[in-house]
């Protein structure tokens, strides 16, 4: 089997193992395929090298135990700052409700911290 | 012009469109795509400095003159060059 079918083979796999873990959270696959794939292909190259398919928009840290926190499906480990967005931080799932991607904004931490403090004033 | 720096990843698509945002406009910038560095130690202290300054390892991490910008925000970086967006 050629590298270019197990890489789709290996996406394809990894389509059917997040869905599972993201539809009870609210989540889907973002409506923009494009992204969807490019991200996808990203997470099996990086499984590949690094053994686990961490998210390819947040550089690892180095230590185990924050790096486990950037195993995509990384929802649960930031699902307040996720729900916010209405996307994860790659934008590989948006909410269930959402039709256009391209209108979610990435909110960084220290910009959220800045509106929770706003809105408990 | 205020000078333009990030941190990036190879594998992050809003990376690719923040370069793309300052190539089209002809904005030069430096940027380190911290996933192909070689050297351990430079990439520990740039992950501490990610910490530090921006809260987060998210990218793109873009720096403006002395401001941290985490996420792909093209309204955010043409108000601080002063550009039309």
């Amino acid at each position: 089997m050629s590298s270019e079918a197990r890489t789709e083979r290996r996406k394809n796999k990894l389509r059917e193992l997040f869905t599972r873990v993201v539809d009870p959270l609210g989540y889907k696959f973002s409506p923009d395929e494009e992204l969807v794939d490019f991200l996808l292909e990203q997470e099996v190259m990086t499984e590949r090298e690094k053994g686990a398919p961490y998210c390819p928009c947040q550089a690892l840290p180095g230590n185990r135990e924050e790096d486990m926190k950037l195993v995509c499906p990384c929802i649960p480990f930031n699902r307040k700052h996720f729900d916010i967005m209405k996307r994860c931080w790659c934008g590989l799932f948006v909410h269930k409700d959402v039709t256009n991607p391209d209108e979610l904004e990435q909110i960084s931490p220290k910009e959220l911290e800045k509106m929770e403090k706003e809105t408990s004033e | 012009m205020e000078k333009v720096f990030m941190y990036t990843l190879s594998t992050c698509p809003w990376c690719k469109k923040t370069k793309k945002f300052f190539d089209k406009r002809n904005i030069p910038y430096d940027y380190v795509d911290i996933d192909k560095l070689k050297d351990e130690n430079e990439k520990e202290r740039i992950i501490q400095e990610m910490k530090r300054k921006g809260g987060s390892t998210a990218t793109p991490y873009v720096i403006i003159g002395d401001e941290v910008i985490i996420g792909y925000k093209p309204k955010k970086y043409a108000e601080l060059l002063g550009i039309e967006e």
